[in-house]
């Protein structure tokens, strides 16, 4: 079967799902992406089944309850973050500065929609074979870098071949283990990129989309010095940087990028950014009005911008999680019933409302979550219930109660979520004792000796994920990189590989199903909640663009009088 | 009195190498690992020992420390290897932001403290002394990031007087600094003014008392030659003490000034410098500070040493 024949069979196999009611239309639209059916193939799929395809909206213009106004172009756009922790470069940065500095420069072959569905930027269309192996890209032509050299597919193929190439440190290497080998990028031609997978992989394009950030599409010959020479394909170039202090960005001038109108964009002249490593500096930063946007406010500390009647802020129901990770090789967490003893304590909105105000959504312990990724089963509701709790506790062998450590870092509101979870447990008979040690700490020394991959039980923070597949590759399998829980199950193991190299919808439901009841039941990591991001703006500051902070799009935002 | 300077200047230098070794010692015994924190918590475990090896981390720590003071002595700062530049102007500017508030905020803090103490010393025990010694006492006791905090609201926040960061745009003039300074600048005020005026205080007091003012005062000198030629110059030697003190500290120790105001001091680089195992940025900001404040106390003790001839003498 050939690959147009394939994509051709796969919508009509989504048509059939929705009209059968076992796929939403939201899901639709998710999967079609995924597909890589452009948005008017995908509307047209959704017409087949008696819909609409206008699921996507400007989180400013929800947030606002109305319409955006008319289009203003020209001006400055400041914007605070905290400022990148090391050097400026695509290849290895992993923190919230960093990222959002890169994305406004270069770009990816495929981007996020505010819904964390993908969207086409330098790919237009992709697809994979039927076996799910091998998965074709077809590039954007008439794109140049921002110094005048043509964006092809040996740029592609360069930029991947160079984030998992051992030497790189990418944080993307361990991401792609597995899945992509080097050598297994090929350029068909100039505007065609063919990606040899190491076995079938449903979710593969998220992992060379935004989402996963290392993978920005730089030049054939980037020398790594992307702090001094800024290049890549986006709206913005860097005109100046100080570390620890401002970076200030002009419009590409050639960007290939045009609205619906036809108008140039970015609509922005410039884009500030201070760097800004207090939170409630920076919050106090965009009281004072001193700049415009914050991609990221915190709700520890930013409740005061919540309430400020001159400011609007933008609630993200993002995918990012505190991971309580129980290590099922370490005593006592051997024991399944004592894991779900603990899941059994936790008072899930009680705690949300303490961190994030009641903004985030709930989560019972599996990643195949339908509130955050549409389409996923909907798992059993894990009420607080303490007499169930001490009856597993007793199951455990622990009747008369158990002493227990949790390890945190003390960073952001991981301090407060343990000693709520310590709180919690105690009715229970489980004295959670707390090992607060600082953010360094915790990610120090190696594999085998580093607290958040050893500690017997350890909250670990993570960023937003665009699948359950993607989080589970991460941290649930014998094979992760980065598992705290060191859990080992063969049937979920099994399931897994399965869920991932079918593209048939009906048979990932199922198998979906299966995933979220083992990992709810096993229970190796507790997932109490989903964390809604928060954007803080000025009211007069229209259409950022992008599913929480690292995504900050502002190649269509503009700033009224 | 030169023997004295000589003196003072040889002694820093075994100060400094002793200064220099222990942050090596102490920067070991600090949690972190450098590999992993440039390449992040994601990178995989190989690139992050590569990394480290590439870095020297993996060799004994009396190898690197020596490696690095050959180099430093010869001039050769190193690279900062969390943002993989030089060291040597990274040091340079972050100091130079450094001085500028330091002493833009020394200007003020400086005559007005000394003139609220001398005159509160002057009228011992009337309303206005214990007035200026509660308030002075109760601002000493603030910290600078709860003053700041309150300053920023209402100066920047609420009024809109004052910008709420320490540093102009990139491309303002630099007299501009200086407006951008004004807040920053009031939380050093409020903790260094009660600190100095009390000093000033209790040594205007203690020298009112003294024979040779009274025997001033008895054979019909004016008031004004009395304090002024008499009172202040020997008044004013414990305070020239501690202001020579504090120097160092308003220099680098205003990490919690710089990080609220997001100024790039030399302080919030040396705390980023050892939360991040950067050793070549953390030993030559520890250093670039020592030198200061050393400095400042031997200026201190030769300004003090005019004051009093008999501290000249005996030097």
């Amino acid at each position: 079967m050939s690959d147009d024949q394939f994509r051709s069979d796969y919508a009509h196999h989504l048509i059939e799902q929705v009209t059968s009611g076992k796929m939403t239309r939201r899901q639709l639209l998710v999967r079609a992406s995924v597909f890589g059916f452009s948005a008017t193939v995908a509307g047209q799929i959704l017409a087949a089944c008696g819909g609409s395809s206008s699921s996507s909206s400007s989180p400013s213009a929800a947030a606002s309850g109305s319409a955006l106004p008319a289009v203003v172009t020209g001006g400055t756009m400041k914007a605070v973050i905290p400022p990148p922790l090391k050097t400026l470069d695509p290849v290895t940065i992993y923190d919230q500065g960093g990222i959002v500095l890169v994305y406004q420069i270069a770009e990816y072959l495929i981007d996020l929609t505010n819904e964390n569905a993908l969207k086409p930027k330098l790919a237009v269309s992709w697809a994979p074979n039927p076996k799910g192996d091998v998965w074709t890209f077809k590039l954007r032509q008439g794109v140049t870098f921002n110094d005048g050299s043509p964006f092809e597919a040996a740029d592609v193929v360069a930029s991947i071949e160079r984030v998992i190439n051992p030497k790189s440190g990418s944080g993307a290497l361990a991401a792609l283990a597995g899945i992509l080998s080097p050598g297994g990028t090929k350029a068909v031609d100039t505007s065609t990129v063919q990606f040899n997978l190491d076995k079938p992989f449903a979710d593969f394009p998220y992992l060379v989309s935004a989402s996963s950030y290392n993978t920005a599409i730089l030049p054939r010959n980037y020398a790594g010095d992307f702090q001094k020479k800024a290049i890549g394909t986006g709206p913005w170039m860097l005109k100046s940087f100080v570390t620890n202090q401002s970076a200030k960005l002009v419009k590409n001038p050639t960007y290939w990028g045009k609205d619906a109108q036809g108008r140039q964009l970015p609509y922005l002249d410039e884009l500030d950014f201070a760097l800004v490593t207090d939170t409630s500096a920076a919050n106090l930063q965009l009281q004072s009005g001193t700049v415009d946007v914050q991609p990221q406010t915190v709700f520890q500390g930013g409740q005061s911008l919540l309430s400020d009647s001159s400011l609007r802020v933008d609630v993200y129901p993002s995918t990012g999680i505190r991971e309580v990770a129980f290590n099922v090789n370490k005593t006592p967490w051997q024991s399944k019933e004592l894991r779900q003893a603990v899941a059994y304590c936790l008072d899930r909105k009680a705690i949300n409302q303490a961190l994030y105000g009641g903004r985030s959504n709930l989560g019972y312990d599996t990643f195949w979550e339908p509130t955050v990724f549409p389409g996923s089963p909907t798992p059993p509701v894990r009420a607080v219930d303490i007499a169930k709790a001490k009856s597993l506790l007793a199951t455990a062998g622990h009747p008369n109660g158990i002493d227990v450590t949790l390890t945190v870092a003390n960073y952001l509101e991981n301090p407060a979520y343990a000693q709520l979870i310590q709180a919690q447990c105690k009715p229970a008979g489980i004295n959670v004792k707390i090992n607060e040690i600082s953010y360094n700490a915790i990610y120090a020394g190696s594999n085998s000796t580093t607290p958040w991959l050893n500690a017997p039980m350890v909250i670990v923070e993570w960023g937003s994920r665009p699948t359950p597949g993607v989080y589970a590759q991460a941290m649930l399998l014998p094979t992760s990189a980065w598992s705290s829980s060191h859990w080992n199950n063969s049937a979920f193991v099994t399931a897994f590989n399965q869920y991932e190299s079918t593209t048939d919808e009906a048979t990932r439901a199922t198998l979906a199903t299966k995933l979220s009841s083992i990992q709810q039941d096993e229970t190796p990591i507790l997932v109490a909640f989903y964390i809604s991001q928060l954007r803080t703006q000025k009211k007069n500051v229209y259409n950022i663009q992008g599913p929480g902070s690292f995504y900050f799009d502002t190649s269509q935002a503009y700033i009224t009088a | 009195m030169a023997r004295l300077i000589g003196r003072r200047l040889l002694l820093m230098v075994p100060t400094l190498i002793l200064v220099s070794i222990l942050v090596f010692a102490l920067a070991e015994v600090l949690p972190g690992n450098l590999g992993r924190f440039i390449l992040g918590p994601y990178a995989t475990q190989s690139a992050v020992d590569q990394l480290n090896h590439n870095l020297g981390m993996d060799k004994p720590i009396y190898t690197r420390y020596v490696e690095w003071a050959g180099h430093f002595v010869t001039g050769h700062w190193g690279t900062s290897y969390q943002y993989t530049t030089s060291v040597f102007p990274l040091v340079m500017r972050a100091l130079g932001n450094s001085l500028l508030l330091a002493g833009f905020a020394l200007v003020i803090i400086v005559p007005t403290s000394i003139l609220v103490g001398v005159y509160a010393g002057l009228r011992r025990d009337s309303i206005l002394d214990r007035a200026i010694t509660i308030s002075s006492l109760s601002m000493t006791v603030i910290p600078e990031f709860v003053s700041g905090v309150i300053l920023i609201v209402v100066f920047a926040v609420t009024l809109h007087w004052l910008p709420v960061q320490a540093m102009p745009p990139q491309g303002s003039p630099f007299i501009d600094r200086f407006y951008y300074l004004i807040l920053p600048a009031i939380p050093l005020m409020l903790l260094e003014l009660g600190y100095i005026a009390r000093m000033a205080r209790v040594g205007t007091v203690q020298v009112l008392n003294m024979p040779y003012v009274r025997t001033a005062v008895l054979k019909g000198l004016p008031r004004r030659r009395v304090i002024f030629g008499h009172v202040l110059r020997n008044a004013l030697v414990p305070t020239v003490t501690v202001i020579g003190s504090q120097i160092g500290w308003l220099i680098g120790g205003l990490v919690v000034v710089e990080t609220l105001f997001n100024y790039p001091g030399i302080g919030n680089y040396m705390v980023n410098a050892a939360l991040n195992h950067d050793l070549p940025l953390l030993e030559a900001c520890v250093l670039v500070v020592a030198v200061l404040y050393m400095l400042s106390n031997l200026i201190a003790d030769i300004v003090v040493a005019f004051l009093n001839p008999r501290i000249r003498m005996g030097g």
